[in-house]
């Protein structure tokens, strides 16, 4: 069995400014190299779990905090930001509080976590090429990162926290200023990464995308896990969009021709399968 | 209103040129996507529909009158813009004073703003946030909130840049009943959008943008069925119009209604 990587236990918080928890009771375990996606409609969560687990709920944004929160075995209240920042690897929602503002350019935003950990000139150089040449930002490297369009931020944010090798990253909604092409790129090189052993936390709106790469989906709404497991059983669940959420639409093609009275044994919540299913179903 | 785009040209001044020659019209309460890549000119076009940018070379005709012939902030009167980001919108210290300020700039009657404030909250979903800082509120309010500070101006013609980016369930939702309820109103309604759910849901016309060009240009059935040429631009049909050409359907469906009853009419071949 893979080793856990990610541990939450019984884990609640509340901002100081709040009145309400933001998360409530979470209890779960994330195994290494799994890809686990968060959906939930706006404000039920995910972003305030993607700071918990990378350590800046309770470190920096300070408040009430029940349980813990257990990264590679390191409780992430006792272990510092930067210690957490060589295992765990968060990517914000909005790239431009990602940048350092002390870069002048694209290479020195890249290498700006790894000078903190005191890497070596050389090897710097090379990671910096590597991973420029990865998010396709080669061609911007010495441009300065506020001269960027949001699509080309986004890359360079994520450029920079997987520069980091980390064991597991955190992607809080981090493709929304990129077209379908450039985000389904940047998906390719997750995915990739993914395949190679590097644990994913995805928070994510779009349902079709979630049900193609996550291993498990985490439902959250007003701060609670609603439901959990393989996007084939969360997404069959009938009372999603009470919780904000709604299947991708290749379920609800199943769904429409169940309800016309069509036979379908299955639910697939994917495109290929959708297709065979109704291939079949035309033909029976 | 009639928008009439003629051989638009716009060269930037650093000397990238993000139109190459593009022309169509727009009529009265049309409801237009205007989909393509990032860097394909999509904003740079709509920006074009109030003066915010002028052409470069070509024409851009509102109701017959040359976009020259007035201010950006005349025409805004007329034509509003709100903007991707809300944080490039909103400026002021509660959401009543960022609803009043475009209408009270462009000299609407005291009387007239306090009715249209009642409406335009109840219609964003902002009815019990008017006197919060829109600094205090979440990305979806406000991008409602940068909505509602156009709407309240009452223009014939609103140009919503990227309006799903970020939006949940019930925000997308609440988009498409705003966009039905302004149609209803007949103003003419225009995105940029790269959410092709949301571009089949609410508009019944899409231009397609490449690189400074028009691709396509026609009722949204017709576009997405242009399978090859929308490829070129990289543009993605919507998941249920895909898995019916996957099927090798005739019409290019959009709902699952059509889908099922496209379904239906395979099986009895």
């Amino acid at each position: 069995m893979a080793e856990e990587v990610i541990r939450v236990e019984d884990f609640s918080f509340k901002y100081r400014q709040t009145k309400k928890y933001a998360l409530k009771h979470l209890d779960f375990a994330i195994k290494k190299g799994e890809f686990v996606c968060v959906i939930g409609q706006n404000g039920s969560g995910k972003s305030t779990l993607a700071s918990a687990l990378v350590g800046l709920v309770p470190q920096y944004f300070v408040g009430n905090l029940h349980g813990r929160i257990l990264i590679e075995g390191h409780d992430t209240q006792h272990t510092s930001i930067s210690e957490l920042s060589t295992m765990i690897g968060l990517v914000f929602q909005n790239p431009f509080n990602q940048l350092s503002y002390t870069a002048g350019t694209v290479a020195e935003e890249l290498a700006y976590g790894l000078c903190n950990h005191g890497v070596p000139r050389e090897e710097m150089v090379e990671r910096v090429d590597r991973i420029a040449r990865i998010m396709r930002i080669d061609h911007i490297i010495d441009k300065n990162p506020l001269e960027l369009s949001g699509g080309q931020v986004q890359r360079v944010a994520l450029g920079s926290s997987l520069i980091m090798e980390p064991e597991i990253v955190v992607l809080d909604e981090c493709t929304t200023q990129l077209d379908p092409m450039g985000s389904e790129e940047i998906f390719d090189i997750v995915k990739n990464l993914n395949a190679d052993g590097m644990t994913v936390v995805m928070a994510d709106h779009d349902m079709e995308r979630v049900a193609r790469c996550a291993d498990c989906v985490i439902v959250l709404d007003r701060g609670e896990i609603v439901a959990q497991g393989s996007p084939n059983e969360v997404f069959s669940q009938p009372d999603l969009r009470e919780h904000g959420v709604e299947p991708p639409d290749f379920l609800k093609i199943a769904l429409a021709l169940k309800e016309a009275g069509v036979k379908v044994d299955r639910l697939p919540v994917t495109e290929e399968p959708t297709i065979e299913l109704v291939k079949e179903a035309i033909h029976s | 209103m009639k928008i009439e785009i003629q051989n638009l040209e716009h060269t930037y001044p650093t000397g990238e040129k993000a139109l190459d020659g593009v022309s169509f019209t727009l009529d009265n309460n049309e409801r237009v996507a205007i989909i393509g890549q990032n860097g394909a000119g999509k904003t740079t076009i709509v920006k074009h529909f109030n003066g915010i940018l002028r052409p470069t070379a070509g024409k851009v005709l509102l109701d017959g009158v040359d976009i020259e012939a007035k201010s950006t902030p005349e025409w805004s009167a007329r034509v509003g813009y709100v903007y991707q980001n809300p944080d490039d919108q909103l400026f002021l210290d509660s959401v009543r004073d960022e609803f009043q300020f475009g209408a009270k700039q462009i000299g609407m009657q005291t009387g007239r703003i306090e009715q249209l404030l009642v409406e335009v909250a109840e219609l964003v979903g902002l009815s019990d946030k008017l006197d919060v800082n829109p600094f205090d509120l979440t990305q979806t309010e406000k991008k409602f909130c940068a909505i509602g500070s156009i709407v309240m101006m009452d223009p014939e013609v609103l140009i919503f840049d990227e309006p799903t980016m970020g939006q949940d369930v019930v925000g997308n939702d609440r988009l498409a009943h705003i966009i039905d309820v302004l149609h209803d109103q007949g103003k003419m309604c225009v995105t940029i959008s790269h959410d092709m759910k949301f571009v089949v849901r609410c508009f019944d016309r899409v231009i397609v943008m490449c690189h400074g060009h028009k691709l396509l240009d026609g009722p949204t059935r017709e576009v997405f069925s242009q399978v090859d040429t929308l490829k070129e631009s990289f543009v993605v049909p919507p998941p249920i119009t895909r898995i019916g050409q996957a099927l090798g359907f005739e019409k290019t469906v959009l709902t699952l209604d059509e889908l099922v009853e496209e379904f239906s009419k395979e099986r009895a071949k």
